[in-house]
């Protein structure tokens, strides 16, 4: 069978074009040797800021365009409409410590505004959550609200008695996980009717969360409506509820449109004819199996997906041993400021297809590169992930 | 201004120091340390953590060699819990000169020191990575070291026999009277407050510092300071100590500890003690020499590099040549105790250069002996008799063991000794404290929150020093963010979060940097994803900033 077009790396980038491509009628088949690094990341889309980085000259945005990211944007609002956002005014979140930071596309109830106004911030701090710490973000959040009082209000679960009893803790994917079943969701009720005896509404309220995701569970979501008083999500340490809620989502989204995806294998060979790639090969179980397509996304996530590896003498692509942009200087000596490794990548032109770094000669004609693959970029410095991401998975899906 | 007053006052808190704080607390003699970091943050954490058997000496520095043998003997007896005595190889490959061999065994001999040959298809099959086209393979009595275990356990036994210490003070001048010196003065660098110390007695045991605080008593001291690098590998290659069997070169001990493997060393002087940044460079080259003993090194993962300045005593060099790549190799190992009386007339003024981390004690006990010898006092030195620490109760293991997973419970009673027993009582009242807050390291949530009320915690990195935290594979990606929030709540010493958890990464970043490859690349994406993404920590945050 010949597909329409064949997609590695099943992360954000990759489901983005697959689910994009198969809108337009096309045959996708996903290949993807990991599960992505959604569930890491804390679901929330950064997007950076435009103008700074369109004006650097081999930035993604420099050849995607503003117009191509702004399509971008609206694009995963309409496939996920639990995100909100307005382009160019991003949103304040909690981080897991309870400090505010900002993020322009935000699951429902991750928006942190409605703490501005509070007067009273009710605290919930589910017992033994694991990597959650009541006291810091009680403290935080008291310092940057110096006009509500924090009430610090501790939460047990039945159904986690065993954990507790042991001193296991719960990751939050855990609770999340629970308060989406029917038995979490009436807990919860319970829990917002008790607190609310203790809570006098005229302190305008506001209560904050952790360890869930309601964006992503409809019963729950339901449920915290009828809360007298507004909720606001903390973002999670890894793994998080609000990641694995993108995860998923994007995933039936590109099987309900009649994608096809093979998740824990990876491309082991590739056959190339003339500068353009006829057919992958797959080893699963031993087995070798050739999948043929008319165009290739190559959207295996960098370094840490695994799709750059790097030894002490070569750094590599490692599907189709494209060559690299590497810096010259590989790190710099403050780890949070400017990491030229960061920016090893692909160079493509604006169709996205890969080019020699240095000649700038088209490689491989029917190869799309999109998301953490590309060159010239960091998304931690410039908070572009979710940007890059999406606005290079849409066009990747388009070109397919 | 803190004024105290004793007998002896003690300048550096490495392992002769705190040897030194042992041995005379232990003779009754009242006696001060003063350390400008925390204990063990200098050359006695930076090595490759080789008990010599003192069969590296054995041509070449015969006196070396048999002090090492008969050291190695009295720790192994005085601190197990900080020793795995793995016993070691030496290997000969084709290349390396049949003459030096003999010589070895010969020199091995004189200092007593038991060799027994191993039989090369048996060493491959004991240790599968070793190279293939090895000639020869003899075993010595090499063992790994825990310094900063070492460390840690004099000091707890030397305060348990009155012995104090201050850490994050630094010496500004040993203080004289006439000839007479008559104590120190510094500044306490945590609060900026000044601090004066009066002594009969001064021990400078400063290490690669030690030059500069002799000069500060206006007398000469030749300090070379002579880098060496190591690699910290993320698992145990071998599982006993490799030596390649020639004359000392860079690139040629393995020592495998606990679940990591550290390899070095090289040899360059330096001109500061602080000049302990490990280049990209020494790596490649130290990977490309391994690769004679452990085919295919490169493939494996460094998760850190590291490099500590050996404080080599000048005068007994033998060198002619003042620089150049090898010449610290030429640098006598043995060390050298400086009366000042007998050189420059100041009394009451010892220096204590060179040796190694294997003859800590033997150094403590001769520079113990010359104080009580001035004080007048009798007592006898009783550190090669006298365990660190008391034998950790059975009843103690079973208790850790039904509370904590088994190799965890091990580990703790191995860094804690009979002070795990607050520990424990932390896991059995609340079982949440019995969470491994380091996977890595194996360390609890309760051992953390214990060395955190330790007064001398003062940053993360003194926590690591005691617990092991941030020191495996994901080196702090987890553990630091899991162990701040612990130390925040305990008093307040690290608030703003954010200047400590900056501060803790990039002491970690230096010791990734040169080996920013392979998986810890990969970790150092994710845990940029995590401070730089997730908790939005800027560089910046790391001056003074926000709360984090």
């Amino acid at each position: 069978m010949m597909w329409d077009g064949i997609i590695i790396g099943g992360g954000l980038a990759g489901l983005v074009a697959g689910i994009r491509a198969q809108e337009r009628g096309k045959q996708v088949l996903l290949i993807s040797e990991g599960a992505g690094s959604l569930t890491f990341a804390a679901g929330v889309l950064d997007f950076g800021r435009m103008e700074e980085l369109q004006a650097q000259e081999n930035h993604p945005y420099a050849l995607l365009g503003e117009q191509a990211v702004r399509d971008a944007f609206r694009y995963l609002i309409g496939l996920c409409p639990v995100y909100h956002g307005e382009w160019g005014r991003p949103q304040a979140v909690l981080t897991p410590l309870g400090m505010l930071r900002q993020a322009d596309l935000v699951p429902f109830r991750l928006d942190a505004s409605p703490l501005a106004g509070a007067r009273e911030i009710i605290l919930m701090a589910p017992e033994g959550l694991k990597d959650f710490f009541p006291e810091v973000v009680k403290t935080n959040l008291q310092k940057q609200f110096p006009g509500a009082a924090v009430r610090l209000q501790r939460l047990r679960v039945e159904e986690f008695t065993n954990w507790h009893r042991v001193g296991k803790p719960v990751p939050a994917t855990v609770y999340a996980k629970f308060w989406c079943t029917r038995q979490g969701a009436l807990t919860l009720q319970n829990l917002l009717q008790e607190t609310a005896l203790e809570v006098r509404s005229g302190l305008n309220p506001v209560m904050v969360i952790p360890g869930l995701s309601s964006a992503f569970c409809p019963g729950l979501a339901q449920t915290l409506d009828k809360a007298p008083w507004p909720v606001v999500e903390v973002t999670s340490f890894p793994p998080s509820p609000a990641g694995q809620g993108l995860y998923e989502t994007l995933k039936e989204e590109f099987r309900a449109l009649g994608g096809e995806l093979l998740i824990g294998s990876g491309v082991g060979r590739v056959e190339i004819e003339s500068q353009a790639v006829r057919r992958v090969i797959v080893k699963s179980r031993g087995k070798e199996t050739a999948f043929a397509a008319r165009a290739f996304v190559l959207a295996t996530g960098g370094l840490f997906g695994r799709g750059i590896t790097v030894s002490p003498t070569e750094v590599r692509e490692a599907v189709f041993g494209l060559p690299l942009y590497v810096p010259a200087e590989w790190s710099g000596s403050a780890f949070l400021g400017e990491q030229p490794y960061a920016r090893t990548g692909i160079a493509v032109d604006d169709r996205l297809r890969p080019r020699h770094p240095i000649s700038r000669e088209l490689l491989l004609t029917n190869v799309h590169v999109a998301g953490r693959m590309l060159a010239h970029w960091d998304p931690w410095l410039e908070r572009c992930g979710g940007g890059v991401s999406l606005a290079s998975g849409f066009l990747a899906g388009e070109l397919l | 201004m803190s004024r105290y007053s004793v007998q002896v006052a003690i300048i550096g808190g490495g392992a002769t120091g705190v040897g030194i704080l042992r041995d005379l607390s232990l003779r009754g003699i009242s006696a001060l340390l003063i350390e400008q970091g925390d204990l063990a943050h200098g050359t006695s954490s930076r090595f490759h953590g080789l008990l010599h058997s003192g069969a590296r000496y054995a041509v070449k520095d015969p006196v070396s060699a048999l002090e090492c043998a008969q050291e190695n003997a009295i720790l192994k007896r005085i601190a197990p819990n900080c020793i795995v005595s793995s016993g070691g190889w030496f290997v000969q490959r084709p290349e390396d000169d049949p003459g030096y061999v003999e010589a070895w065994l010969q020199g091995c001999r004189a200092a007593h020191i038991p060799v027994l040959e191993v039989p090369v298809s048996q060493a491959r099959r004991q240790e599968p990575l070793l190279a293939k086209d090895i000639l020869r393979v003899f075993e010595v009595p090499d063992a790994a070291v825990d310094g900063f275990k070492l460390v840690w356990d004099n000091a707890r036994s030397a305060r348990c026999h009155g012995g104090r210490y201050l850490t994050y003070h630094r010496v500004d001048e040993v203080r004289r009277d006439g000839n007479q010196v008559v104590g120190v003065r510094g500044k306490n660098l945590l609060t900026g407050e000044d601090f004066a110390v009066e002594s009969s007695l001064v021990v400078n045991a400063a290490g690669a510092w030690a030059d500069r605080i002799a000069a500060s008593a206006g007398v000469s001291l030749e300090v070379v300071c002579d880098k060496g690098t190591l690699l910290a590998f993320n698992h145990r290659l071998f599982q006993r100590v490799i030596n390649r069997l020639r004359s000392s070169g860079d690139g040629d001990i393995f020592v495998p500890h606990e679940t990591i493997t550290i390899f070095g060393t090289t040899s360059q002087r330096v001109e500061d003690p602080l000049d302990n940044q490990p280049t990209e460079l020494e790596v490649k080259q130290l990977l490309s020499l391994g690769s004679a003993l452990l085919p295919g090194l490169t493939e494996q993962r460094v998760i850190r590099v590291f490099a500590g300045v050996r404080p080599l005593h000048g005068e007994d060099s033998e060198l002619n040549e003042p620089s150049g790549q090898a010449a610290g190799r030429e640098v006598s190992r043995t060390f050298a105790l400086i009366d000042h009386e007998a050189v420059e007339g100041i009394r009451g003024f010892l220096s204590v250069v060179g040796g190694k981390f294997t003859t800590y004690r033997l150094m403590a006990e001769k520079a113990s002996d010359w104080a009580a010898a001035k004080l007048g006092s009798t007592s006898p030195c009783r550190t090669a008799q006298e365990p660190l620490l008391p034998d950790v109760p059975e009843s103690l293991y079973r208790e850790a063991q039904a509370l904590l997973p088994c190799a965890a419970a091990e580990k703790m009673l191995e860094r804690l000794g009979e002070e795990a027993l607050p520990v424990l009582e932390a896991v059995r009242q609340d079982p949440g404290k019995g969470q491994l807050l380091c996977e890595c390291e194996m360390v609890t949530v309760a051992e953390v929150e214990k060395a955190v009320a330790d007064e001398d915690a003062h940053h993360l990195a003194d926590v690591r020093r005691k617990t092991r935290l941030g020191m495996g594979t994901c080196q702090g990606a987890f553990c630091a963010y899991r162990a701040l929030p612990l130390m925040w709540r305990e008093g307040n010493k690290y608030d703003p979060l954010g200047v400590e958890l900056i501060r803790f990464l990039n002491q970690r970043w230096k010791g990734i940097r040169p080996a920013l490859w392979g998986e810890q690349l990969r970790e150092t994406e994710f845990t940029r994803a995590i401070y730089a993404g997730l908790l939005a920590l800027k560089e910046s945050d790391g001056d003074s900033g926000g709360t984090a």
